[in-house]
């Protein structure tokens, strides 16, 4: 058995006790009753408001490598809380903190087999949490919130989140709630296609024992009609959609290297204009392959067009293909307009910097990036006005 | 007994004892009255306590493996029982987790130093100079 030591900083307040008792002369700390865990601490830290994030994606589907593209974008790279619990699902960096909301189960792992549900199911989920303490971190009030541990698979002591400038929820359901859903000052969807997913899970789990075809397909099929009943509606509130799917540039690929990936980006979003391929509105059909640059097989195909998703207004941006070389990538970023750099060339250093995640030399890579960046200049925009407000309410 | 409420910000050292593989935990009849030491069991939001299945030794990769024979066994009556569903939602679950301990892992492989001057490119320890 080890023996480790953690020092942790722990806010007291009122729902901790110091209780001396007389009998045994010894000083214990301890909580109230269970049930009132349920009520998080509060502490009030500063009046800076916090914007809020929310990405979805089913399980294995990108999320973290969108995470530290994302928070790679702000500066800085997100590390785990420090001196806590090491299994802690939270990320922070010095603008953004991002919390998984597995964290709001409210059924552990042995819960679930008991109840015989999926953490896909809402019945799973303690919504009413996430809302309050969401709610609370917006309004720059820290909260205690609980851990899922995904390794043993039961809820560990909570831990102290602090109001971060960026606070990102990310899981499998930032925008089923719909408390939770109008906190969010900008939402993503990730949404892979059956096929990609699958091949991103071989690619995960067949060096894994006990993995096989079967299990990888068995396991995916089995969540399905739960993923589609309450994951996959989530898209149509997305303000943002990264749409996964096979290459048409290669005919019957099915083998998932090569990508088409869509980039779908609501119309009359505040702060968010999206990007555009050289005529903001017009529809364009791009291969940016030929006399003055030469690409490697299978190629590059752009594709731009406004659409219409969920009944709401859209810009479409679609790369099929994938980049081999590095001026394939500048050549492509110097033909977007709208992506809210702050220098030529920002958007291929990013993707230069991280050239080991995956999706780096395609379409997932380049278009996490661009949203990085458009969130970026979302929360300088939100903090520029809040700015220009307050000065006027001062003068008046 | 006198209870005081107190609002300060005090840094609390906990002593926590685990195996390597996080699967022991105090049990038996003498419960020790720490609750620091207890982890999920004083924080859970479940309303009982769910037996603590102790992990083998070769850590996830096991857990990952026998949870899929579990599935198949509990399937192979009906495989669109809730049960079969949540047995396979577990094997995801945990190949999600092995493929993040393997990233972590490869991640922690790094050398520290080159891993703080990464993040701290100015500072002292990380100054390079050409002649």
């Amino acid at each position: 058995m080890a023996v480790s030591t953690i020092y942790s900083t722990q806010a007291l307040n009122s729902t901790h006790f110091l209780t001396s008792s007389s009998s045994s002369k010894q000083v214990f700390l301890y909580r109230r009753q269970p049930q009132t865990n349920r009520r998080f601490n509060t502490l009030i830290t500063c009046s800076q408001e916090t914007i809020v994030i929310g990405l979805a994606a089913d399980s294995g589907c990108g999320k973290s490598t969108f995470m530290r593209r994302l928070t790679s974008v702000f500066g800085g790279a997100a590390k785990p809380p420090k001196g806590g619990n090491p299994d802690s699902n939270t990320l922070i960096s010095d603008t953004t903190t991002v919390i998984c909301l597995d964290d709001y189960h409210s059924l552990d792992r042995y819960g679930r087999k008991e109840q015989k549900v999926t953490a896909l199911d809402p019945r799973a989920n303690d919504f009413d949490l996430m809302y309050e303490q969401v709610k609370a971190l917006k309004n720059g009030i820290a909260v205690e919130k609980p851990i899922y541990n995904h390794v043993t698979g039961l809820l560990d002591a909570p831990e102290l989140i602090q109001p971060p400038k960026i606070l990102v929820i990310e899981g499998l359901h930032p925008m089923f709630d719909e408390r939770v859903r109008d906190l969010l000052d900008f939402s993503i969807y990730l949404d892979i296609s059956n096929e990609v997913k699958f091949a991103w899970k071989i690619q995960r789990d067949m060096a894994e024992r006990g993995h096989s075809l079967e299990s990888i397909k068995a396991s995916i099929e089995a969540r399905k009609p739960d993923f589609d009943a309450f994951i996959d509606p989530q898209k149509q509130y997305a303000d943002a959609v990264i749409e996964v799917l096979p290459t048409q540039l290669i005919p019957d690929d099915n083998e998932g290297k090569v990508l088409r990936v869509r980039l779908i980006m609501k119309e009359g979003v505040k702060y968010f204009s999206p990007v555009y391929l050289f005529d903001e509105g017009s529809t364009i059909s791009w291969i940016p392959c030929g006399r003055k640059l030469t690409c490697s097989y299978p190629g590059i195909k752009f594709n731009y067009e406004p659409d219409s998703y969920f009944d709401h207004e859209v810009s479409v941006l679609e790369m099929d293909g994938q980049f081999d070389r590095l001026d394939e990538l500048i050549y492509v970023e110097s033909h977007l307009s709208n992506l809210s750099t702050k220098f030529y060339g920002e958007v291929t250093q990013q993707m230069l910097k991280h050239a080991d995640f995956p999706g780096s030399n395609n379409g997932t890579g380049l278009f996490q990036t661009i949203v990085g960046l458009k969130i970026r200049d979302l929360y300088e925009q939100l903090i520029a006005n809040k700015a220009t407000a307050r000065a006027e309410a001062a003068k008046a | 007994m006198a209870t005081i409420a107190t609002s300060l910000n005090i840094a609390t050292q906990r002593v926590v004892f685990t195996s390597e593989n996080r699967s022991v935990h105090l049990t038996g009849p003498v419960r020790l009255n720490n609750p620091w030491n207890l982890g999920s069991r004083t924080t859970s939001r479940m309303v009982k306590f769910s037996p603590v299945k102790a992990a083998p030794e070769g850590g996830i990769s096991d857990v990952v493996e026998k949870s899929i024979k579990e599935a198949q066994e509990t399937c192979a009556g009906d495989p669109e029982s809730g049960e079969c569903v949540a047995a396979w939602d577990e094997v995801e679950e945990l190949s999600a987790a092995a493929s993040h301990a393997r990233d972590k892992k490869k991640a922690d492989g790094s050398d520290p130093l080159e891993e703080y001057c990464k993040d701290n490119p100015e500072t002292n320890e990380c100054r390079t100079y050409d002649n």
